[in-house]
């Protein structure tokens, strides 16, 4: 008789069948174990089916599966849940087959488990039961794309495969294993069996226990692997459906609001980046343990509240998780602060020592070279007005101004110096002319020997007085100055000084606090606590919202 | 830093050095795996109280906001006085 074959097997299935009816998920998950190496009784079993049910036996194994997992039949209320057998046939077939040093074919088989419990998860009234098993399998299976995506060798047959596939967009491993865990995430978020919105006592309720849990696996693997603008999607379901952040258990909460805040910095959002960034920050644990994490929220809040004119001090920079962070920063910050344009192209140069730090490992190179210029700009005039501003006269009502033939003369004096070694230039001396390699030729014009064109005039971009009024007017309308220009004169008038106190208050209000002024209320993606999200069904199309839209405070000077 | 540091030496091989101690360690260190993302890392625990996440001297001042400089005789005003004083700044 067959039975007396598997008899490991046969009680491996009972007692299977046992914990789906004692409705235990956490006992189902550290049931179906998936790691080798498995403990005896699971090698005995493996060693039966490899005997009775070898490959190509699926189905036979299948059926044996469904014959002795009575629970997945017709429950009273007629529902079945068949998925869940067919889950565990391929479950079984999985701990037979695989094979760790293959890692692609371990990848494959894993995806295929993985999609059947992704669909087990689904049932209305017994999905809650596999929940901890889509969790635990999700861990792994994404640690394995990941470590696919590292190794391109193990995979480059398959970008050829998918090369040749006439879809028209080619979906990366990273990507579609993310997409597979996002099936399960939807799950999640739109299970509506706990009839509570998702919130019970204060604390996610049914299978909205697992958003963020696998959220963060989905976010893990395309920050990874540098697939970032995929993760949109799964912010803006988050922001429509999700129940608020803070009834998730921290290490989930600091773990999204990191990707969260690290999305916003990569989209030019850098305000709500901030926020996000400064809570995960905030709320991460102390111990000395979690200093990786720790450090890892740091540096992209130090970059994005550097954007914003924000900067640390000293007492952060002096804290374990911030070690090194000041030998790259602080000169930038130096440079924001005295407007030392010519110092600031130096450091946020590609050639500059920091930038593989900066650019290749963290990604904020160009961000911190696009717009904290704007901020040594403001520096810059601030600092013409001091040492060559005409005070102002509250008897005559004359505004104090500045004479913006004095800021162009500075601005091309800082720029031409960038365009020379510094060791080339006497510090306190004239900047010499620019060096031939700094004029740009089109290629379109340059001759068989490598000279431009005869009637080509090769070009060096140095500012204009037209640039400095244009500098100085983007300026104004962004509030970083205020005041006005006379065209006419060439001149930056102050308003507001006598109500101000002073020139220099009037004519350059505090950075951070224009910034602030305009920030948007909420961090898109971070579902705060609301009375009506906890209501449920109080997401009309109304709130439907689109990230892209968000408006990047803080990226506006350039943009 | 110069240029012909160790972290500058080693920025066209990305991945080949590996981090050592040092003075410099930190801006040595990230070069070992420059061009991957960094990892973070799953927490030891799921969930922790508010008390766990105070720093010691927690409620120190981390964030300047009130940075503007008037200093006029740094050695970068200096430079641009002798800018000025060449365009005709009186």
């Amino acid at each position: 008789m067959q039975s007396s074959q598997t008899p490991v097997l046969d009680k491996f299935l009972g007692e299977v069948d046992r914990i789906v009816r004692d409705k235990n998920g956490v006992e189902l998950q550290a049931f179906l174990v998936i790691e080798p190496p498995f403990n005896s009784l699971y090698e005995a079993m493996i060693a039966e089916m490899r005997k009775i049910y070898p490959k190509g036996k699926e189905g036979a194994l299948e059926q044996r599966c469904s014959r002795m997992l009575k629970e997945a039949g017709e429950d009273a209320e007629g529902a079945t849940w068949t998925i869940f057998v067919k889950f565990m046939a391929n479950y079984l077939s999985f701990i037979r087959d695989v094979d760790p040093s293959n890692l692609l074919e371990t990848y494959n088989i894993l995806s295929e488990l993985q999609q059947k419990a992704n669909s087990a998860l689904t049932s209305p009234s017994k999905g809650l039961i596999i929940l901890p098993t889509v969790i635990a399998y999700a861990r792994v299976f994404a640690r394995l794309a990941i470590g696919l995506d590292k190794n391109p060798e193990l995979i480059a047959h398959l970008v050829v495969q998918s090369n040749s596939e006439e879809d028209g967009r080619r979906e990366t491993l990273p990507e579609r294993a993310a997409n597979i865990l996002r099936t399960a995430f939807v799950t999640c978020l739109n299970d509506r069996g706990s009839g509570s919105g998702g919130v019970k006592d204060g604390k996610p309720d049914g299978k909205k226990v697992g958003i963020y849990k696998i959220a963060n696996l989905c976010l893990k693997i395309l920050f990874q692997c540098d697939k970032k603008m995929n993760a949109e999607q799964i912010f803006t379901n988050i922001y429509n459906q999700s129940p608020p952040l803070s009834i998730y258990p921290a290490s989930e909460r600091v773990t999204y609001l990191y990707y969260l805040g690290r999305f916003h910095f990569s989209t030019g959002h850098f305000f709500p980046a901030q926020m996000a960034l400064q809570a995960a920050y905030d709320q991460c644990l102390a111990s000395p343990a979690c200093v990786g994490q720790r450090r890892l929220i740091l540096i992209y809040l130090v970059a994005a509240n550097m954007i914003l004119g924000r900067f640390p001090t000293q007492s952060l920079y002096d804290r374990p998780e911030a070690a090194g962070l000041q030998a790259i920063f602080q000169p930038i910050v130096h440079t924001l602060i005295k407007g030392d344009l010519e110092t600031f192209r130096r450091l946020v140069d590609w050639d500059s020592p920091n930038a593989p730090w900066l650019m290749r490992r963290y990604k904020m190179l160009l961000q911190i070279a696009r717009l904290c210029e704007v901020i040594v700009w403001r520096s810059l005039f601030r600092r013409a007005f001091v040492l060559t501003g005409v005070q102002g006269d509250n008897e005559t009502r004359k505004a104090p101004t500045l004479d913006l033939n004095y800021v162009l003369a500075l601005f091309v004096f800082l720029e031409k110096r960038a365009l020379h070694p510094p060791e080339r230039l006497d510090k306190f001396g004239p900047a010499p002319d620019p060096p031939p390699e700094a004029y740009y030729i089109d290629p379109e014009f340059v001759g068989a020997d490598g000279k431009p064109l005869e009637g080509y005039h090769a070009n060096v971009s140095l500012p204009s007085m037209l640039n400095i009024e244009s500098k100085c007017s983007s300026l104004i309308s962004q509030g970083f100055m205020n005041g006005f220009i006379s065209h006419k004169l060439k001149r930056f008038a102050i308003k507001g000084a006598k109500e101000k106190g002073s020139a220099l208050a009037a004519g350059w209000p505090k950075f951070w606090d224009v910034i602030n002024a305009e920030a948007p209320p909420d961090c898109p993606g971070w579902k705060q606590d609301v009375a009506s999200s906890s209501a449920g069904g109080a997401f009309g199309p109304g709130m439907v919202v689109n990230l892209s839209n968000a408006r990047p405070v803080g990226s506006g000077p350039l943009g | 830093m110069a240029a012909s540091g160790p972290g500058a030496a080693s920025t066209t091989k990305a991945g080949a050095s590996d981090a050592k101690d040092g003075d410099t360690k930190d801006v040595q260190k990230p070069i070992a795996a420059l061009e991957e993302d960094d990892e973070f890392e799953d927490f030891p625990v799921q969930d922790w109280t508010e008390e766990d996440t105070q720093l010691p001297g927690g409620n120190t001042h981390l964030w300047e906001e009130s940075w503007d400089d008037d200093d006029t005789n740094d050695e970068f005003s200096v430079q641009l006085k002798e800018e000025l004083k060449r365009v005709g700044k009186k």
